[in-house]
């Protein structure tokens, strides 16, 4: 079976993606990966809070139900914030894509194994919390395979993708309010205090 | 509904008025008040229980990029839960919440457990520079749930409002 990179899996999931897809990255490799294989306005590149990335995306997909909501987790992120799953496989938004770069060690920090590379499997987590549609995936096709399922039918989704890890070359923004304010104004709701205002603004 | 107590009808008015129509929690014992009201007076507000606060503000932070005005709810003992997502990412990123803390810990505790979170609490957020505001009396908590929510989401900077023990908690024949 042909194995992938993170990169590589990345690439396909930013080539799946349309326009008005949101995609929250996990800090670290992740969010370098997804810079490196496209950056867009609607990517929203987190630098801390590890683990929290799956909560984002639960966040964006019940504010704005009508657009496909798409997390790039890692192993070690969800292992650190499993009952997301729990709140996920509870609330069920049918436009959130939960999907895990599991390369079963801490590639950010080193490459220390996480449980996954001891026998913690994700995709039975996710199910056994109450997520019903969940993929795994280890080669190119089966995560094209994964994704066309998604376009088929509601979520949540949690599809687990066995990937290799690899050295990122690049790195996203770091301005946080700057990715933030970027990405707000792409998914529709740009804060007011970027927009300046024609009121009248004498003194009263 | 009329069993309700003043500051639980003070936070739900307070938040509303604010804009929020989210509100995140972990619950305690005292915030199921807040909850009945919301369930009863308030069908315009979603509630979305957290497995643990640090998630529920993650939550919270996709709520604000999606466009709404989130409330996280908690006791103060879930303030410790809570650090890493202020400090890497409400403050950074300049996300704002209206934060409401059931406070344990404080005057009329019983549980030494809760009592060096609860000391902490006021210290832990001028630390990692989330405003906060102890709610003075059951009467006045509208409004100050109101302005730590309105300031909060004006500046966009996350803000605390912090209900006492001894409002939430009146000792016997203290009324409200």
């Amino acid at each position: 079976m042909t194995r992938m990179t993170r990169l590589e899996a990345t690439h396909a999931v930013t080539g799946w993606a349309t326009p008005s897809t949101a995609i929250v990255a996990s800090l670290g490799h992740p969010a370098y990966d997804l810079f490196a294989a496209g950056d867009r306005d609607a990517n929203f590149y987190t630098w801390g809070s590890m683990g929290l990335a799956s909560s984002i995306g639960l966040g964006l997909a019940m504010a704005q139900p009508d657009r496909r909501i798409v997390v790039l987790d890692g192993d070690g992120s969800l292992l650190m914030n499993l009952g997301s799953l729990a709140t996920i496989g509870w609330v069920r938004p049918p436009n959130l894509v939960v999907i895990v770069w599991d390369n079963a060690l801490y590639g950010t920090t080193g490459g220390q194994d996480t449980a996954t590379a001891h026998g913690a499997d994700l995709a039975a987590a996710a199910q056994a919390l109450g997520i019903t549609t969940v993929e795994t995936a280890s080669s190119p096709d089966d995560l094209k395979r994964a994704l066309a399922r998604v376009d088929a039918e509601p979520g949540p989704w949690v599809i687990v993708a066995k990937v290799d890890e690899n050295a990122p070359a690049s790195k996203p923004p770091l301005d946080c309010a700057f990715i933030k304010q970027r990405f707000m104004a792409a998914i529709g709701t740009p804060e007011s205090s970027t927009q300046g205002t024609t009121a009248d603004v004498r003194p009263a | 509904m009329s069993s309700s107590p003043v500051w639980a009808l003070g936070v739900c008015a307070g938040l509303h008025a604010a804009g929020s129509r989210h509100v995140v929690y972990v619950p305690d014992n005292p915030l199921s008040h807040v909850l009945k009201v919301l369930r009863e007076k308030y069908p315009d507000v979603t509630t979305t229980i957290a497995t643990r606060e640090e998630e529920a503000f993650g939550i919270a932070a996709g709520l604000y990029l999606g466009g709404m005005r989130p409330t996280v709810m908690l006791q103060s003992s879930g303030l410790g839960n809570s650090i890493n997502a202020l400090t890497s990412l409400f403050v950074p990123y300049q996300i704002p919440a209206l934060i409401v803390v059931s406070m344990r810990g404080d005057a009329h505790e019983w549980n030494a457990a809760q009592v060096p979170m609860g000391r902490a609490v006021a210290s832990i957020c001028d630390a990692i520079e989330i405003p906060h505001v102890t709610v003075g009396a059951p009467e006045s908590t509208a409004d100050t749930v109101a302005l730590v929510g309105r300031t909060a989401f004006g500046t966009r900077r996350a803000g605390a409002c912090l209900l006492p023990r001894r409002i939430t908690v009146p000792p016997v024949g203290a009324g409200a």
